[in-house]
């Protein structure tokens, strides 16, 4: 026989639903949205790890100055080292045979004339001829006569071949002389001395573009830069989210992305360069999944640059330069990073020398691994969704703390029920089942309902979030057992395990207590005095007193709420006032970081520019303490530390005294993401080496910019094995305009930084609008179902204070103002303590992301954040006031014991 | 000559400490055979509750013991006694105590599905008058409906004892009469052992065997070879 008592759980449901409808939809909205982000992320990761296979996606690519000749690709594809020694003699021998023939020519000439003179003269002299003008004549008409002939004798002289010879050996020698002399500086700098050199042999694909002037809405005025490639590409590819790719001469696809910033549709017409295509394929190409024109741009520009695809003959019809890029996929692929790093190494080598040997010249070279534009956003979507599954677990343990609570008060209700249950056989255990049946089943309702809408409707959020950032490829839905973890089992257990505690510990009572309604664990020897108030007034407190527990729960509820409206309005004016106080933020108006410090002539890159000062940097990684929690949700990448080495008596940054022995300064960003105290000791390490370094923290820098380590540029040197002329970049408080712009890697300014905010704010500007106004919707659940437990548990005296005559808006009045008093004082309390909370959170939040900055909330915000609370308990209030309306006599009466 | 089926020795219960030390059982015997309607009778404060609770396993003596069928209640644990409520005890309060969300049917189905040898559920429904109501909710039945349904939920378990504590207490003449006729057939058809704990002294002649206690002890334990019916009474 089924248990009879399982039939009360749909009555129940059923005679209580609007309750249950509110719990329902506060779970539904809160699984579904993360399970729906769960899903998005899976299945969007999907997409991009699945299109990394079948669209091909490079290991790495390079681009060179003219085209590589077929030879030049074959010794590139080996991944062999050229023998640059051998090349560097050969050139120099090719060099110095040109010189020592020139000389010898000249020589020759000049002997072959001279020994032509002296007989013209002597014959001359023979003659008795003296006037020079007149040998001069003959001097000149023998030469011109002669000296082809004599030319010829010479070379064929015994003696000239002998001198030919020797000048050519000395030559030879001298090359290889300088050659030896440069060598070890030059395999220092390419690194070809390296014992760990493995060759690593790749796959070459030609992979040209062209970058054209792209005017989306053809006014003549360029609106953006597209770079453009052939639709014949078999490396690279892209998938098409809308459309289809070019066919004709007249037709192009662009991306996404670009296409939805700039408003250009399917059909619309578009000019590049000179011509005009008709836009027939909206597309994300693998290896653009951002918009970084540049690989160290900060940010990436999906206004002004655009990546196209046009067909081979559109192609060759466009005017720009040729971009000799060439993809390489490697033979065998790299496990890891630090294997791609390796290979990464092994193959520059091989591609540095080759070129060389080759007579080409390399105008860039980027592995895969380091390509922001198809990695950014992958490390971003990995690193999501951690947040937003913290706050979600935490509304389900209040969710299922309102559970307990409600469910001790039925208990309370169902005293006598439940002690004569008891007393016929019921065991404690069966009671609890049942008592936790209901909170288990709506939780499970909700996770379904959610999980479903997660999969259909709330994945599309997610979803529409990422494309409104990314270049990301069309996705379609995957199972993913972190959403099935993370938004069913991990709510039913904090549902399971809040309701169990709290069940567990009111049902501990023995029947006899349940049956005489003796359900305090202590009793009160005597009922609180009141001080002498009017009779409603002392009514009313002893209302409130009766109530304290359940407004001890309010209060918590309050508190949380208020927790909730710090995060809602507090993560959008944090972001504000970081892009706010950027500018100051900044410690040089200018901060250039160069390629090398010295150009292709080994000269150390100067400037004019009298406030430009150098410094060095280097970026190395501070190893974050990882929770379990976060394995396998992202890279889980370790904190990203820039290094800088500061000259004395900087102009730039002030540092203490203390620089000797390893001793750092650290930016206050630093010092306070990880509370990090002068004195301590902080290791960093290499990304891709294994090499780590200790320092000791002689203090901090105020610079909340970023995760930075600051030593004299001397103690930098020293630390990282730099030459004492070297360096990484110049601060400068002006633009610095004479240095060639191939030279410079990244210029930060503060408009730099502010792109980051502004992209930020960008990405998830609407997400967290939505965010906060469905927050403001659960807030309103939160305290409706809140107050409704006061209401509940009041019934009988309410019910029986209209028997006695009172007046609804009297009866209104002594229990509805406890609770506005209650709620209006903890909102303040609670904002306090909210965002006092928030503030930590926010830490730990920022702790599991990269970068840093602190939690901040306007004045304006503070005030809204209480006031939507009361607005929101005005209006519960007025459901409460319908609610005692409604409350009949006969409650009092049917159920006295 | 039946044996005894329920043993109370030298039961002693007290509540409070200090000077609010109140001795509310203070060395009670008595032995109740198998199948007897015994009726404990006694003025309020008398402690026949308190007996009862302890006779249902729901109170423990401070001394003394309870022995059903020769096992003593405070020789086993919560569990067993917990399995000795549910196989062997019926319960019948003065207030009804049903589920307000389940019907008249499913009242007595809570007790049902307790037992190993429950008795049909409609039969008992037909028994106690409640066939016509068995759809209703509690909140749509009088007092003495309320209590029927009550007295069902114990007796479907078919117990070995029926132990009713004041069941008419809250009811008026006609309908108590009425339930204790209920009371008196499931003894005779079903043959539990009937505990009642009343203050009403007319009840006593309906009953085998009536004890009657004041303050704590027993003053009378008399075996009554005149049963009237419960029609019979008057009061």
């Amino acid at each position: 026989m089924k248990n009879p008592l399982i039939r009360r759980i749909p009555r129940e449901l059923r005679s209580d639903w609007h309750k249950y409808l509110v719990i329902i939809i506060f779970m539904v909205v809160m699984i579904g949205v993360i399970s729906g982000m769960y899903v998005g992320h899976d299945s969007m990761l999907a997409a991009v790890y699945g299109g990394r296979e079948t669209l091909n996606l490079e290991d790495g690519s390079f681009e060179l100055s003219r085209a590589a000749s077929k030879e030049l690709l074959d010794d590139i594809s080996s991944g062999e080292l050229a023998d640059l020694r051998a090349y560097y003699i050969n050139k120099g021998e090719k060099e110095a045979d040109e010189e020592v023939s020139a000389a010898l020519e000249e020589g020759l000439g000049e002997e072959v004339r001279s020994a032509i003179a002296d007989n013209v003269r002597a014959q001359c002299a023979a003659f008795g001829i003296s006037d020079e003008t007149l040998i001069q004549e003959q001097i000149d008409s023998a030469i011109s006569e002669s000296y082809d002939d004599a030319l010829e004798q010479a070379r064929d002289s015994e003696e000239f071949r002998q001198a030919s010879e020797e000048a050519y050996r000395e030559a030879h020698e001298k090359v290889a002389e300088l050659v030896d002399e440069k060598w070890a500086e030059t395999a220092e700098r390419y690194g070809l001395d390296d014992e760990a050199f493995v060759p690593v042999p790749v796959t070459i694909y030609e992979h040209f573009y062209k970058e054209e002037a792209e005017d989306a809405d053809n006014d003549g005025a360029e609106d953006a830069t597209a770079r453009v490639y052939r639709s014949d590409c078999v490396i690279d590819m892209a998938s098409f989210n809308e459309g289809r790719a070019p066919e004709t001469e007249n037709e192009i696809a662009i991306d996404r992305m670009h296409a939805d910033n700039v408003g250009i549709r399917l059909g619309d017409t578009i000019t590049l360069g000179a011509k005009r295509f008709e836009v027939v394929g909206l597309l994300s190409y693998v290896n653009y999944l951002t918009l970084h024109r540049h690989n160290t741009d900060l940010m990436f520009d999906a206004f002004g640059f655009d990546v196209a695809m046009v067909t081979p003959e559109a192609f060759s019809a466009l005017g720009s330069r040729l971009h000799y890029s060439y993809a390489y996929k490697y033979g065998s692929a790299p496990s890891d990073k630090i294997e791609k790093a390796a290979y990464s190494d092994n193959f520059l080598k091989a591609l540095i020398t080759q070129t060389l040997a080759h007579d080409n010249e390399i105008e860039d070279y980027l592995p895969e691994y380091m390509r922001q534009a198809s990695n950014f956003a992958v490390s971003d979507i990995e690193n999501d969704s951690a947040g937003a599954s913290i706050l979600c677990y935490i509304l389900i343990g209040v969710i299922a703390f309102i559970f307990a609570v409600t469910i001790s008060n039925t208990i309370d209700k169902e005293a006598s029920v439940i002690g004569t249950l008891r007393a016929s056989g019921y065991s404690r255990a069966e009671l609890v089942v049942h008592y936790m049946s209901m909170p288990l089943i709506v939780t499970l309702l909700g996770a379904a309902i959610g999980n479903a809408l997660g999969y259909t409707a709330f994945k599309d959020l997610a979803v529409g979030l990422y494309y409104n950032s990314y270049s990301l490829p069309a996705c379609q839905p995957v199972w993913s057992n972190t959403a099935l973890v993370k938004t069913t089992l991990i709510p039913l257990l904090l549902m399971f395990f809040i309701n169990l505690f709290i069940i567990i510990r009111k049902l501990r009572l023995s029947p006899l207590r349940f049956l005489r309604h003796e359900l305090e664990r202590t009793r009160k020897a005597k009922a609180r005095r009141l001080p002498k108030w009017s009779f409603l007034r002392r009514f009313r407190l002893r209302i409130l007193l009766q109530n304290m527990p359940n407004y001890l729960i309010l209060v918590f509820g309050v508190i949380f709420i208020e927790l909730m409206m710090c995060f809602a309005f507090g993560l959008p004016d944090s972001l504000d006032h970081y892009a706010e106080k950027a500018p100051s933020m900044m410690f040089a108006e200018y901060q250039y970081m160069l390629m090398d410090s010295r150009d292709a002539d080994g000269n150390a890159i100067e400037t004019a520019e009298e406030s430009a000062e150098r410094f060095c940097a280097a970026e190395l990684l501070f190893e974050k303490e990882r929770s379990s929690f976060r394995e396998g949700l992202g890279s889980g990448g370790d904190e990203s530390v820039t290094v800088y080495g500061i000259e004395k008596n900087s102009r730039y940054i002030t540092l203490g005294s203390d620089t000797e022995n390893g001793k750092i300064y650290i930016s206050s960003a630093f010092a306070n993401k990880f509370n990090i105290k002068p004195g301590e000791t902080i290791s960093l390490h290499a990304e891709y080496e294994n090499s780590s370094y200790s320092f000791t923290v002689a203090g901090q820098i105020d610079y909340e910019g970023g995760i930075a380590v600051f030593m004299d540029a001397d103690s930098f040197k020293s630390v990282f094995e730099k030459d004492a002329d070297d360096f990484s970049g110049y601060f400068s408080r002006r633009e610095i305009t004479d240095i060639d712009a191939s030279a410079i890697a990244a210029v930060i300014t503060t408009e730099e930084i502010l792109k980051v905010t502004n992209q930020l704010t960008h990405s998830m500007g609407g997400a967290i609008n939505v965010f906060k106004y469905a927050l403001i919707v659960l807030t309103a659940a939160l305290i409706y179902l809140l107050a409704k437990i006061i209401i509940e548990r009041n019934e009988q005296p309410i019910s029986m204070t209209k028997i006695l005559g009172f007046k609804n808006g009297e009866i209104a009045s002594l229990y509805i103002l406890p609770t506005a008093i209650v709620v209006c004082l903890f909102s303040l309390i609670g904002f306090a303590v909210g965002y006092y909370l928030m503030i930590r959170i926010f830490h730990l939040f920022m702790l599991q992301m990269d970068g840093y900055f602190a939690f901040y909330m306007s004045p304006p915000s503070m005030l809204l954040s209480v006031l939507y609370l009361l607005i929101g308990y005005a209006f519960v209030s007025a459901v409460d006031f319908v609610r005692i309306r409604r409350i009949p006599m006969d409650v009092a009466l049917k159920n006295i014991e | 000559m039946k044996e005894s089926f329920l043993e109370i020795k030298d039961l002693k219960k007290s509540y409070g400490a200090g000077a609010a030390r109140q001795e509310v059982l203070r060395g009670m015997n008595f032995s109740v055979k198998k199948g007897e309607f015994c009726v404990l009778l006694g003025p309020s404060g008398s402690g026949k509750s308190t007996l009862l609770n302890i006779i249902g396993g729901i109170d423990t003596p401070d001394e003394g013991f309870v022995s059903i069928n020769g096992d003593k209640l405070e020789e086993m644990s919560e569990r067993e006694l917990t399995m000795y409520r549910r196989k062997h005890l019926g319960y019948v309060f003065q207030m009804y105590n049903l589920i307000p969300n389940l019907n008249v049917k499913e009242n007595i189905e809570v007790g049902a599905y307790l037992s190993d040898k429950p008795l049909k559920v409609d039969e008992v429904l037909s028994t106690l008058g409640l066939q016509e109501h068995k759809y209703k909710y509690p909140n749509q039945l009088s007092g003495g409906q309320q209590q029927r349904v009550s007295i069902g939920r114990a007796v479907v378990k078919n117990p070995d004892i029926l132990l009713c504590d004041e069941p008419t207490g809250a009811l008026d003449y006609r309908t108590s009469k009425e339930i204790l006729a209920l009371i008196e057939d499931c003894n005779k058809k079903y043959g539990s052992t009937v505990i009642m704990v009343t203050h009403n002294e007319a009840i006593k002649y309906m009953s085998d065997h009536v004890i009657k206690l004041r303050d704590g002890v027993v003053r009378n334990n008399d075996i009554n070879d005149r049963k009237l019916s419960a029609f019979e009474l008057e009061w």
